[in-house]
């Protein structure tokens, strides 16, 4: 006689974690063309050899995350480049595990709703085929972690919704 | 026992030379020394009779303003899969071969209950294998299961398993019956590097992980649903993707320690997207956790599916599949959100597009006199869509990101937005650029010579 065997993963959001050690690039103030400016200044930040995550596009300029190891070469690079920037250290990513997610609708707005809803600042979010990625304060990652498992993440079966 | 489960999609059993092609395929397995198990779609794709939106169609005709129970919707769309196996399997005997339709919970298959959207919890292919045993093919109904929790009727609850579901039903079942391999046969000769109409010369990609497999599902290819990517890889079976009607060896899914190590895997590209940004630059710093909580609250309770997330100090925003936007834009676009401490001492307006609706006019007529009405506009880029190029960790290497905003920025391609993640670099973009975009990436990173 065959045996049942147990399937697919538990819906939602099954764990969150936190990775820390990452700094927050923002440039602004960039003259039009503004996407020949964008261009310019990834090149002198690739060329110091830096990997970026989160790029995003502003008005202005542009957002991105680089490790915190790599913060003060990414200063030299762009203020030799004469841009207008800042690089604020200290940021985590908090990741949030949901296989499928694009089949659970909604839950990527209401993961969003719930990061949001705990009040700490949400700088920046990622999402990939099984979780979500959010930006934010170092300080207020494990305070988000907490929020989010605790809004998102039935600890009995795994994943909720 | 050498057990090979064999899923044909729509396109495979749309016609009797498609079926009888299909079916030579299953004999060709069972000659080779395999047991076959099939897994069957509907027949044929959208708009064609028998198929799943057809047959839900029916209900909907009826009076579109009345959605069918998700119960009721269930039992149609599950006729669908019945039908094509029925006639699989009647094929199958009329080339000499007895087959056995199985429905999906005759198969032994178990759902968590939920309707349109059901997922497995268990399988006992009891049946399957005494019908093996028996000397027939199995011939199951893809994209269904039941529900026997709680308060199960007689036989349980049918109940579909949404999006992919017949590949998910063949990726469980090839677990359930430790089945040597599970095929899925298309009318592709496996996963291409980019939509071939798109790229004609699109090469097929002879391995690919169960990682990229998902993140290429995940941001728009159609080739296999993740969730049977995600089966297969718990459960380490074999997974290939091969076509019906070439002799093309396909392309088979590996773990990340046989990863054949290229840089990136292929070009995808989403649908026809909706790009929204809300400005609130008006709203007050301690209103904002309730203006984005209501934005996002609402998104999630219409069940909007969010692309290209963006929040910043001033703005938020995020692109929506157009079918989603009516929804959308209907209840957003004169939203009024009342906030004060001691009674209304605020009203915020919402508004899409830079001209206001008459239903954003209507309200602010109303709101007249009730003290300061602080408008929150979304300004709007409709037609546009999403280009992705999937890999692995390679894409963290510095400068790729720069690489493909240059391609594009040479050939005047207006990038909106950008996202990424461990696996991909996306951009937003004009949709009437998409098959240059795509042709262009697929071409400045190598991707034809990818093998």
């Amino acid at each position: 006689m065959a045996q049942e065997t147990g399937f697919e993963k538990t819906r939602g959001v099954s764990r969150v974690e936190v990775r820390a050690g990452f700094a927050q690039v923002h440039v602004r103030s960039l003259k039009e063309p503004i996407m020949e400016g964008r261009l310019k200044l990834l090149r002198a930040i690739s060329d110091a050899d830096i990997s970026i995550d989160f790029l995003k596009l502003t008005p202005d300029g542009f957002s991105c995350l680089i490790t915190e190891g790599q913060s003060e070469v990414a200063a030299r690079a762009l203020k030799s480049s004469h841009a207008d920037y800042a690089v604020a250290t200290g940021r985590s990513v908090v990741l949030v595990y949901a296989v499928n997610m694009r089949d659970e609708e909604g839950l990527i707005a209401e993961v969003v709703q719930e990061a949001i809803r705990s009040g700490k600042a949400i700088e920046h979010i990622s999402d990939m085929h099984d979780r979500m990625l959010l930006v934010t304060l170092s300080e207020h990652a494990d305070d988000l972690k907490d929020c989010l498992e605790k809004d998102l993440v039935d600890s009995e079966a795994g994943g909720r919704r | 026992m050498k057990i090979k489960v064999m899923k044909f999609g729509g396109t495979s059993v749309a016609t009797p030379e498609s079926r009888a092609t299909s079916v030579l395929r299953v004999i060709s397995t069972k000659e080779q020394g395999y047991m076959p198990v099939v897994v069957v779609s509907a027949i044929g794709r959208k708009g064609a009779p028998y198929a799943t939106d057809t047959l839900l169609q029916l209900l909907n005709e009826i009076d579109p303003n009345v959605a069918p129970d998700p119960r009721e919707a269930d039992l149609m769309a599950a006729c669908g899969e019945i039908m094509s196996a029925v006639i699989f399997a009647h094929t199958l005997k009329t080339f000499g071969h007895p087959a056995q339709t199985f429905r999906g919970g005759q198969a032994g298959i178990r759902t968590d209950g939920i309707y349109n959207n059901a997922r497995i919890v268990g399988i006992n292919p009891v049946s399957l294998h005494k019908s093996l045993q028996s000397g027939y093919i199995p011939v199951v109904c893809g994209f269904q299961g039941v529900f026997v929790g709680m308060d199960p009727g007689p036989g349980g609850e049918l109940t579909t398993l949404g999006r992919g579901g017949s590949d998910t039903t063949a990726s469980a079942l090839g677990a359930a019956l430790k089945a040597d391999a599970v095929e899925i046969y298309t009318d592709v000769d496996g996963v291409k590097s980019a939509d071939p109409d798109y790229v004609k010369e699109a090469p097929t990609l002879r391995k690919v992980t169960y990682d990229e497999v998902a993140e290429i599902a995940h941001l728009g290819a159609k080739v296999v649903h993740p969730r049977a990517a995600e089966i297969a890889m718990h459960f380490q079976i074999p997974l290939w993707i091969k076509n019906t009607f070439t002799d093309d060896e396909g392309t088979e899914v590996v773990g990340r320690d046989q990863f054949p190590g290229r840089r990136v895997t292929g070009v995808t590209h989403t649908g026809k997207l909706v790009y929204l940004q809300f400005d609130l630059a008006q709203v007050a710093e301690p209103d904002r956790v309730l203006i984005e909580g209501q934005i996002y609250g609402t998104l999630a309770k219409y069940g909007v599916g969010l692309f290209m997330l963006n929040l910043g100090p001033t703005s938020t925003g995020f692109a929506v599949p157009r079918d989603q936007y009516p929804v959308v834009q209907d209840v957003f676009d004169g939203l009024v959100i009342p906030q004060g401490v001691k009674g209304v001492e605020k009203v915020y307006l919402f508004q899409i597009g830079k001209e206001p609706s008459k239903e954003v006019e209507t309200q602010a007529t109303l709101l007249e006199g009730l003290g300061p009405v602080i408008r929150v506009t979304a300004s709007l880029t409709e037609a546009c869509t999403m280009v992705s190029l999937v890999g692995h960790e390679y894409l963290q290497q510095p400068g790729l990101f720069l690489r493909v905003l240059t391609v594009l920025h040479e050939k005047q391609i207006n990038v909106l937005q950008t996202a990424d993640s461990d696996f991909s670099l996306s951009v937003l973009i004009p949709e009437s650029d998409t098959r240059r975009a795509v042709s262009l990436l697929h071409d400045r990173f190598g991707l034809h010579d990818l093998n």
